[in-house]
């Protein structure tokens, strides 16, 4: 089977999304002090390192190499929102990070003629960022007493907003390439 | 060893530089080849002299200086993010 350049550079984009997680989280579960956070954030970077190898496992049934891309989405998250500057603010944009993976994954999905092989892989990641998602958000609700429940809101909001940016961006600078996945929103 | 220089040793050891290459007047982003270390970084050091940065106080922080004033601030105690708590 032979997959068309689009899907090849999309899966590639997931790959190397995940593996910027992979890596970063590595980095800062290896900071933190042992804790339930550092436990958690262990079990999540083990997840997005599984989920690259998900990735590249696909590509490869697919009959495709990944593509090397030069920057993982993630960074642009630093532009548009500033830097998190306490594991709070960490914590807050992965949980936006997160939702949005989420609603990529679902969408993808929902997408026309998407091969079995990428589906399966989509539904595999998908039971792991649902509880990527719970165990931020019970860490966010248990950071409250320390952070301020307001302040923490105020975070996720900003965080939010550039979430919406930078995704905006994203889909305006790759509209060709996504052109199948922009017709599984109408 | 006073704060400001424990907290110069551990940048060091992050970003895998000599202590006297992290300079005072070091640009943080020159040091860095890419965002997220940066991140890892400011982290790293809450964690290890259990300190905490707010948003704005790394606004406009841009050199090595500025960040060990910040941190060797906190350690003494002075936290204006506190009132948070």
């Amino acid at each position: 089977m032979k997959i068309d350049e689009n899907l090849r550079w999309i899966l590639s984009f997931y790959r190397t999304s995940e593996i910027s997680g992979a890596l970063f989280f590595g980095e800062l579960a290896r900071s933190l002090r042992p804790s339930a956070i550092q436990q958690d954030m262990t079990r999540h970077f083990a997840d997005e390192a599984n989920h690259a190898r998900y990735w590249t496992d696909c590509l490869e049934k697919l009959g495709a190499e990944p593509l090397k891309l030069p920057t993982a989405y993630q960074n642009q998250y630093l532009a548009a929102a500033g830097m998190p500057t306490n594991l709070m603010e960490i914590l807050a944009i992965t949980q936006v990070f997160e939702k949005r993976v989420v609603a990529q994954y679902t969408l993808h999905s929902r997408s026309p003629n998407v091969p079995d092989e990428v589906r399966q892989t989509i539904e595999t990641i998908m039971t792991d960022e649902q509880w990527h998602i719970q165990w931020i958000r019970d860490a966010l609700k248990d950071m409250e007493p320390d952070y301020g429940k307001d302040n923490i809101k105020d975070t996720l909001r900003r965080f939010t907003l550039a979430d919406r940016e930078v995704y905006k961006k994203t889909a305006i600078e790759h509209r060709e390439r996504i052109v199948d996945l922009r017709l599984a929103t109408k | 060893m006073n704060d400001r220089e424990r907290v110069r040793e551990k940048i060091a050891g992050i970003l895998g530089h000599k202590p006297e290459k992290i300079a005072d007047d070091a640009v943080l982003t020159d040091l860095v080849n890419n965002s997220f270390l940066l991140v890892e970084t400011v982290i790293e050091l809450q964690e290890e002299f259990d300190i905490r940065f707010q948003q704005a106080d790394l606004a406009g922080l841009t050199s090595v200086g500025q960040l060990l004033d910040l941190s060797a601030a906190r350690i003494a105690g002075d936290n204006p993010g506190s009132d948070l708590n």
